[in-house]
């Protein structure tokens, strides 16, 4: 009777059922006027799994094989095959936001733990169960100084990834605030030009370290100084791989720090990421998402529970904090499992490799004629900037015509991106770009 | 059914480790100068085994749509078929976005997935940039504006039913737009004189879901869009309740002119623990021009290309939306293909009209599509806990407000008789306990009834929080 | 239900009363009951003004949250601070402990008698 191999019902069951409901067939369910029933089709046939499957990876396989060296705001990490095997678990998996607490304990202290990880690292001490990704993070950090502080001015490195700052600027046009980027130098805050910038009117300071390029930023309290001066909310943006190493954001004044945290436990997901997001006790109720807290049950033990919910949508509709419903949950879950088993130790490996690989692998670019790498004195972090005689979208297509990804940062700049998971074939990359620079 | 949740009171692992401030303190050393770096990390140091033990732990103490009914209204939580789970994992699929011609089959994939969408929704494009469906709506308000804009023309306001998801209110005021609410009629949909009374020179869009959210079909859409056009406004479909109308009937032949999809809803995408989920936009030929960037398109030599539309809003997503959920609705799409969607929302229905028949609590509105909301008389809070004892998720309670004591209750296809008997039996195991039962529950759960005052009075957020002792 | 409404005060439609001697403003057994488990209050800083049927502060249960609305036009001159810490005193002692700001006002216009009030709600 069914056509779906994902419903029960046999026909007698469904003969039975329309007897209880008194209907004579499915059809008569349907209050729909019959100028608006549809009568073409989808233009698709049923398949077994097994053809789904061959489709399906049939398709994928179109994709290039090719080594990837490219980062620019999307990272990952090796991820353990126990990270899928625990996070697959259906009970996780196919559950949904925990509106019954009493029966999503699991998945509550899992988030409970995901957040405890995240203030660990951040040093500040409220983090949420996470948003869409580093983009959106961003966008409802700014979001959230427009309602706890007075100003307009909203301001970003103009080195900032352009897809980043797109987001940015449609979350907070419509409540009027204008972005504006402040000039970098080499990778790092141009401290100068932005002090000349900074005004009452600025809300809102952004910084990245490491940034798009890799570079570690040396002068972040003195940007977190400024922002203080002027009474704005300063958010610095860091994921938590790097976090493990850096000194935590706290410590130099950030109010807020977001970032993606699929850095850890996902692989490579064509963007795909989970955004986090940690600011001060004192804005606890202007963060925006669902916030996972622990208080006693009836017996007495401790339990897990979504709190403060009368910050969301579903109670303060229009006045909520942001519209945020469904998150990236499952992805914060991969993210906690995957720093679990780093735990510590494995967290500063992982980060000191992220420091090395980068010079490392410049110093041997740098031998090869026609690139100079890095292309300016700064600390990297799994990425590094490299210049090259000639336009740098030429030296990529060439590379990846060799096999190999790299990013394209402008005119005759690279941007390589080094890690764990690509050391590996490092050879192969400098012996490319050797052919190609050659 | 008698039902008894997993309750690990002692992990034994995280606990003592990080609850107790008793975790392993690594010394950092790094080619960093110190200055830029940390002196210490404060973590649990586990062996992979404990990790395992302690997740697989947690596991047991949460409720998936394996583990019994989930009716979860407006939620759609339906079955995930797990194969669709290996091939978003397919080594060849976790490509960097910053790829493009190399990633031939992805972009296929992607926009195999528009071409679908658009199909069964009746729109003209899609994009499926937005990671939700809060997303999915703001994008097309943010659309909607851009379009208003565009021909000089400033409107300021979102009208929306009473009975709207807060979604619709929450994405409304983030783009900037105010908030209109219109009552519903006695029959619980649109009140068309209320409507023409609310919308005007002003109205940027009116955004409804179809069927409603008390799972009632607007049977008089075409009017309604008649008088939103009419006043200059955008019709826009909140595509929560798709799974009730599929290959019945399509949002752009009802006159909508943008929708977003759930494809953790309609299309089986797992929800996650909370997400991710998916919220592709649609819109018609005119809007087309704005949806977000970059789009997917066929580049005339056989292959994929990414491009921006002309009119592009921007982005919503900081790279090309949630790519596993997309990877598991195409599979999910292809596997069950036309005759498989379409009975699928069927079964939905028939499924949601059955158990409406079992169970002891009147349902005000209908008829009623793939979910009904049920009055429960009482707290339906409390008689969510009592049914939480009968190893079955409630419905969504307390909402939509125009029900007193809402029941929201959204079978889905996936329950056969059998389940939806032992959904019944807790539907009346619920009415018929007394007040001092309904209190005491629920007993059988991981965890009893949570202190939510102390919660909120005294947020506890993390490890630094807990007040325990060494 | 019986709600205690003092015939001293002074309502608003909104459930707030203010004590017409002392200035002090809070809300009404009725609203505090109707709300549930007050968690929070968000309350404006001393020598703020406010105005009569316009918001001043924001009230929060677990699952409901609302504006609170000024009775009268004025200069806030005092703020019950042990509502941060405390805020269930709104439950348990609505006219007493749990007032919430004391204003400097005028004149009051438009207000509610107790009886009047009662007839409300």
């Amino acid at each position: 009777m069914t056509e779906s191999p994902y419903t029960p019902h046999s026909r007698e069951d469904v003969e039975q059922m329309l007897g209880e409901v008194g209907v004579a067939s499915v059809e008569e369910l349907f209050d729909v006027p019959q100028e608006l029933r549809y009568e073409g089709g989808f233009d698709v046939e049923a398949k077994s799994e097994k053809e789904t499957v061959e489709h399906v990876s049939k398709l994928l396989e179109e994709n290039d094989d090719v080594v990837e060296f490219v980062g620019g705001g999307h990272y990952s990490h090796y991820v353990p095959s126990v990270v899928d095997h625990l996070a697959d678990r259906s009970e996780f998996l196919t559950s949904y936001t925990q509106y019954q607490p009493e029966v999503s304990q699991g998945f509550l202290q899992a988030l409970f733990e995901y957040q405890s990880l995240l203030v660990e690292l951040t040093g500040l001490e409220v983090a949420n169960a996470s948003v869409y990704d580093a983009a959106s993070a961003l966008g409802e950090a700014a979001l959230m100084a427009a309602r706890v502080e007075s100003g307009s001015r909203v301001l970003v490195p103009d080195d900032l990834y352009r897809g980043r700052r797109s987001v940015l600027e449609n979350y907070v046009e419509g409540a009027g605030l204008n972005v504006e980027g402040y000039p970098t130098e080499r990778g790092n805050a141009d401290v100068d030009a932005l002090e000349e910038l900074v005004d009452d009117d600025v809300v809102f300071v952004y910084l990245e370290s490491p940034n798009r390029c890799g570079a570690v930023e040396e002068r972040a309290s003195e940007v977190g100084g400024l922002s203080d001066d002027v009474d704005a909310v300063f958010c610095v943006g860091s994921d938590p791989v790097a976090l493990a190493l850096l000194e935590p954001p706290a410590a130099v004044g950030a109010d807020v720090v977001v970032d993606d945290a699929s850095v850890l436990g996902v692989s490579a997901a064509y963007g795909m990421g989970c955004g986090f997001y940690v600011t001060r006790e004192e804005y606890v109720r202007q963060v925006p998402g669902h916030l996972v807290g622990a208080a006693p049950d009836a017996d007495g033990r401790r339990a897990y529970t979504l709190t403060l919910q009368t910050r969301e949508q579903h109670i303060r509709r229009e006045r909520a904090t942001s519209n945020i419903c469904t998150n990236q949950a499952w992805m914060a879950l991969r993210a906690a499992i995957h720093a679990s088993l780093l735990g510590p130790e494995g967290l500063v490996d992982l980060a000191e490799r992220c420091v090395e690989l980068p010079h490392d692998v410049a110093s041997r670019f740098d031998e090869v004629d026609g690139v100079t790498a890095p292309a300016f004195d700064r600390y990297y972090f799994r990425e590094f900037v490299a210049e090259v005689d000639g336009d740098a979208e030429k030296v990529a297509g060439d590379l990846l015509e060799r096999g190999y990804v790299v990013g394209v940062d402008s005119g005759s700049r690279l941007r390589v991106c080094v890690t764990e998971v690509n050391e590996d074939e490092v050879d192969g990359l400098v012996d490319a770009l050797e052919e190609v620079m050659g | 059914m008698t039902y008894d949740q997993a309750r690990w009171t002692r992990d034994g692992v995280f606990e003592p480790l990080t609850v107790e401030k008793d975790s392993t303190e690594v010394e950092v050393e790094s080619a960093l100068p110190d200055d830029l770096t940390r002196d210490k990390l404060e973590l649990p140091e586990l062996s992979e085994p404990e990790v395992a033990g302690h997740y697989i732990r947690l596991s047991q103490m949460n409720y998936g749509v394996e583990s019994g009914p989930y009716p979860l209204g407006s939620c759609t939580m339906k079955y995930n078929p797990p194969f669709t789970e290996d091939l978003a994992g397919l080594e060849s699929a976790a490509v960097h976005p910053e790829r493009e011609e190399s990633v031939q089959g992805t972009l296929a994939l992607m926009h195999g997935l528009q071409r679908h969408l658009e199909v069964i929704g009746g729109v003209d494009a899609v994009s499926l940039q937005p990671p939700a469906g809060a997303a999915g709506e703001y994008a097309g308000l943010l659309i909607a504006r851009s379009y208003h804009e565009s021909r000089g023309d400033e409107r300021g306001e979102v009208v929306v039913p009473d009975t709207a998801h807060g979604t619709n209110f929450a994405s409304a005021a983030m783009a900037g737009f105010s908030v209109v609410k219109v009552p519903s009629g006695d029959d619980g949909r649109v009140d068309l004189d209320a409507l023409e009374a609310a919308v005007g020179e002003d109205t940027a869009a009116f955004m409804v879901t179809n069927p409603n959210t008390l799972g009632v079909f607007e049977r008089e859409i075409t009017e309604v869009a008649e008088v939103v056009h009419d006043a200059g406004g955008l019709m826009y479909y909140d595509g929560a309740n798709l799974n009730a109308l599929l290959g019945q009937a399509r949002p752009g032949d009802m006159g909508f002119d943008v929708m977003h999809f759930n494809l953790h809803k309609t299309f089986a995408t797992p929800h996650g623990g909370g997400g991710p989920g998916a919220g592709p936009v649609g819109v018609v030929e005119e809007l087309a021009g704005y949806l977000p960037e970059p789009h997917v398109r066929e580049d005339g030599d056989g292959g994929f290309e990414l491009y921006r539309p002309e009119d592009s809003i921007g982005k919503v997503h900081g790279f090309h939306g949630n790519w596993l959920a997309l990877v598991k609705a195409y599979a999910y799409i292809e596997r069950l293909g036309e005759e498989g969607l379409c009975s699928a929302s069927e079964m939905a229905v028939l499924n949601a009209n059955y158990l409406a028949e079992r169970i002891p609590f009147e349902v005000p509105y209908s008829p009623f599509h793939h979910e009904f909301v049920a009055s429960a008389e009482r707290d339906a809070a409390e008689v969510a806990k009592k049914m939480l004892d009968h190893g079955v998720h409630p419905p969504t309670t307390k909402w939509p407000e125009i029900v007193d004591e809402a029941l929201m209750t959204e079978p889905t296809e996936v329950e056969g008789v059998d389940g939806l008997e032992v959904l019944a039996e807790a539907f009346h195991a619920a009415a018929e306990a007394d007040d001092e039962d309904l209190a005491e529950s629920p007993q059988r759960t991981t965890s009893r009834r949570i202190d939510q005052v102390k919660a909120a009075r005294e947020p506890v957020l993390s490890w630094r929080d807990l007040d325990i002792e060494k | 239900m019986n709600f205690e409404i003092p015939d001293e005060l002074l309502y608003t439609t909104s459930h707030e009363w203010i004590d017409p001697d002392s200035g002090r403003v809070g809300i009404t057994d009725y609203a505090q009951d109707e709300l549930g488990d007050i968690v929070f209050v968000d309350l404006p800083g001393e020598g703020e003004t406010v105005e009569a049927g316009e918001a001043f502060g924001v009230i929060e249960s677990i699952k409901a949250v609302g504006d609170l609305y000024s009775p009268v036009d004025g200069e806030v001159e005092d703020v019950n601070a042990d509502l941060e810490m405390q805020p269930e005193m709104v439950n348990t002692d609505p006219y007493g402990e749990g007032w919430m700001i004391q204003v400097e006002y005028e004149d009051v216009d438009g207000l509610l008698s107790a009886e009047e009030y009662e007839g409300e709600i």
